[in-house]
């Protein structure tokens, strides 16, 4: 399978953000990835390729402060303030609607973004992220939540203990250059932004019942991966994304960490793009007006 | 008032593996054996078992002249790929441990068959053992009854139970039971297509802590089976063909099973408490599954069946065709069955807390999934040819120096 997959940039929310496409360029509906925290564009390649090769045009981009994209003056480092950022990119994009891929936090600012906007959202891929009620965060969240010891922590982390801070909690280890790409873009830029989004965000489980109240009646079509040893969030929030997509298709993978697309490639390459062809031909064969 | 047959030399409870094996050696040396079995069908088999006999148990097997009717019959001679998390566990085919892959359905008509047909072995099916009878102080024979209700006292020298993980025999005998929980469940079935890639070798995937595995077997039909831990349960009691599909293919370097058709249906085993039973008390003997239920994630069941049947005949022989007394027999059975298993099972009973590996086997596995020789060395572990005290020795510095080598090449 191959497609191109297309790398240039957009301007969207006051700064100039890098994004990774390919499929029809013209599509109104698409898949748009949102990453992580640590994450960039970086992370998506792969599925993007895989879902333009599938005929669904794909985006996915940089938020601000992550990958090699500036957070504009006046930012607001807060889960509402990336989702918007996400709305005014998906407006520069021509993106009408959604089928979100989330991961990490990309999961609390995309589901902000589809509560806001729920009529644009066509189906949702979670990936080690979701609704979390009763949530309290990991240890490292902890951390940087707290005042002085985060900075003091996120100025002692140098490369080498990065590596073995991430791997130890790895069932099977990263990919070598996937740990590495990650702490080139985790500059200082990105961990400052990471502890403005930590401390801002209290309570991570905190609006999972109005997320319920508001998309479970929509019964979208949803298709849940979570990497059965996640040390960060743990899998036992797989089954739980039912309550808020309650047709959704749940894989939890063995042998699987917090990063399934870098230890499992394949298998969530596979689940996406079957998802992709169960829910449908996309809608990018309609004239749109 | 029941019917009093004239004695046995040994009677039997339970035709299946075990059962069987020791009724056709004792049947074999000039005994006269009753085998009891409440199932009425000759081709009654076990349903709920992966049906892998390791490759311990192929010599057992062979001294009873049933390896080539097993191989006729389109059994299939296996060495076992083993996934880690550090690599495919995979021994120099020359050294691999040979199981054998035949389906329960062929496997035990035909070694009931065999059984039968052994001069001396009488086979009573549709009989149930109701009580044992006791003489002096032993056990002497066990009382049975049919559906219509007829009992009959059936005295015998030497009486087994060979009932399996449930054994009637070991209850009324009241021998002393160790039990130890199994924090996993298993669910199965055979697939029509979807071969995995090791066919006809197979495959078994250690998920830390869940596992699966690939058994190919006769008439191109693949076993899948998933042993995951019990937080994963409700999943599979909701859609057991749907999870098992969806387990299989979702692990690393997943095999084609959704490629496959099912044939029959998925059959799970929640329960799996580890039972480990004194095999012995006056006049009696435990073997197979009876004596020792140990957890089927190590596939050991079926070849020490007929393992244990073989140390029972041996031991027990000499009292039963001589003058040696019988407790003697039993004593060297005890001793012979507690020195080839007692290791194992206690590594196995560990590992079925569904617990990650620890930092020993988290060595021994990358040692092996890097290196052949130990690899080699696993492999006649794991195919329980050696145990842990002949294991250990060999593999320790073997797996430092592997690691070690490792470290320093990167």
């Amino acid at each position: 399978m191959s497609t191109e997959i297309k790398r240039s940039s957009l301007l969207a929310g006051g700064t100039r953000t890098r994004l990774v496409q390919a499929g029809p360029a013209d599509a109104s509906e698409a898949l748009v990835f949102v990453h992580g925290n640590p994450g960039s564009a970086d992370d998506w390649v792969r599925l993007v390729g895989a879902a333009g090769a599938a005929g669904h045009r794909a985006v996915a981009f940089d938020l601000p402060d992550f990958g090699e994209t500036v957070a504009p003056d006046g930012f607001e480092h807060t889960p509402f303030g990336y989702a918007e950022f996400v709305a005014e990119a998906l407006e520069e994009l021509g993106i009408e609607r959604a089928h979100l891929v989330l991961h990490d936090f990309g999961g609390p600012i995309g589901l902000v973004w589809a509560m806001a906007h729920p009529d644009a959202l066509a189906g949702i891929v979670l990936i080690d992220t979701g609704v979390l009620p009763g949530y309290t965060w990991h240890t490292l969240a902890r951390i940087w939540r707290t005042p002085v010891l985060g900075e003091v922590f996120q100025a002692i982390t140098n490369r080498r203990g990065y590596r073995f801070a991430l791997n130890r909690n790895e069932p099977r280890g990263l990919p070598r250059e996937f740990v590495e790409a990650m702490y080139d873009n985790y500059d200082r830029r990105t961990r400052r932004a990471v502890l403005k989004l930590y401390r801002a965000t209290p309570d991570p489980g905190g609006m999972s019942e109005n997320l319920i109240g508001i998309l479970a009646p929509r019964d979208i079509p949803a298709l849940v991966i979570w990497g059965e040893d996640d040390a960060y969030l743990p899998s036992s929030y797989a089954a739980e994304q039912e309550r808020a997509f309650p047709s959704a298709d749940v894989h939890v993978l063995p042998a699987s960490g917090h990063w399934p697309f870098a230890d499992a490639p394949e298998t969530v390459e596979r689940l996406l793009v079957d998802f992709l062809d169960r829910a449908g031909a996309p809608e990018a064969s309609r004239p749109e007006g | 008032m029941p019917n009093t047959d004239s004695p046995y030399d040994a009677v039997v409870v339970g035709a299946s593996l075990a059962g069987c094996a020791t009724a056709i050696q004792l049947g074999r040396a000039g005994l006269r054996v009753a085998v009891i079995e409440k199932q009425p069908d000759p081709q009654a088999y076990k349903r709920i078992c992966s049906h892998f006999i390791q490759a311990s148990g192929v010599p057992a097997i062979e001294r009873l002249g049933l390896l080539e009717p097993i191989e006729a019959a389109g059994g299939q001679r296996p060495r076992v790929h083993a996934w880690s998390q550090w690599g495919w566990i995979e021994a120099p085919p020359e050294q691999a441990g040979r199981g054998i892959n035949l389906r329960r359905e062929v496997l035990d008509p035909l070694v009931r068959t065999t059984a039968a047909e052994t001069p001396g072995v009488e086979m009573m099916l549709g009989w149930s053992a109701e009580r044992l009878l006791r003489e002096n102080g032993s056990f002497a024979g066990v009382a049975v009854r049919n559906p219509d209700g007829e009992e009959r006292e059936l005295r015998a020298r030497l009486t087994v139970g060979a009932d399996g993980r449930d054994s009637r025999i070991a209850e009324l005998s009241e021998v002393p039971v160790k039990t130890s929980p199994n924090a996993r469940f298993a669910y199965g079935g055979y697939f029509e297509g979807g071969t995995p890639a090791h066919a006809p070798d197979a495959s078994v995937w250690f998920l830390d802590p869940q596992w699966a595995a690939a058994f190919p077997t006769d008439t191109d039909l693949t076993f899948y089976a998933a042993m995951p831990t019990k937080e994963r349960l409700p999943e599979f009691k909701r859609d057991p063909e749907g999870a098992l599909v969806r387990f299989l293919a979702d692990i690393p370097e997943a095999p084609p099973i959704r490629e496959g058709r099912l044939v029959g249906s998925v059959m799970g085993k929640v329960d799996m408490t580890n039972r480990m039973r004194r095999p012995v008390a006056p006049g009696l003997a435990l073997v197979g599954d009876a004596a020792l239920a140990a957890d089927p994630l190590f596939g050991v069941g079926c070849g020490w069946a007929f393992q244990s049947a073989g140390w029972l005949s041996d031991a027990v022989l000499p009292a039963l065709t001589g003058e040696q007394p019988l407790e003697k027999g039993l004593d060297r059975y005890r001793r012979r069955h507690a020195k080839e298993l007692r290791g194992h099972t206690f590594f196995m009973h560990d590992y079925s807390k569904g617990r990650r590996f620890n930092p020993m086997e988290r060595m021994m596995f990358a040692a092996a999934a890097r290196d052949g020789r130990a690899a080699a060395i696993v492999d006649s572990f794991a195919t329980r040819q050696i145990g842990p005290a002949q294991m250990m020795p060999r593999m320790l510095p073997r797996a430092i120096a592997v690691n070690a080598r490792h470290a320093l090449a990167r």
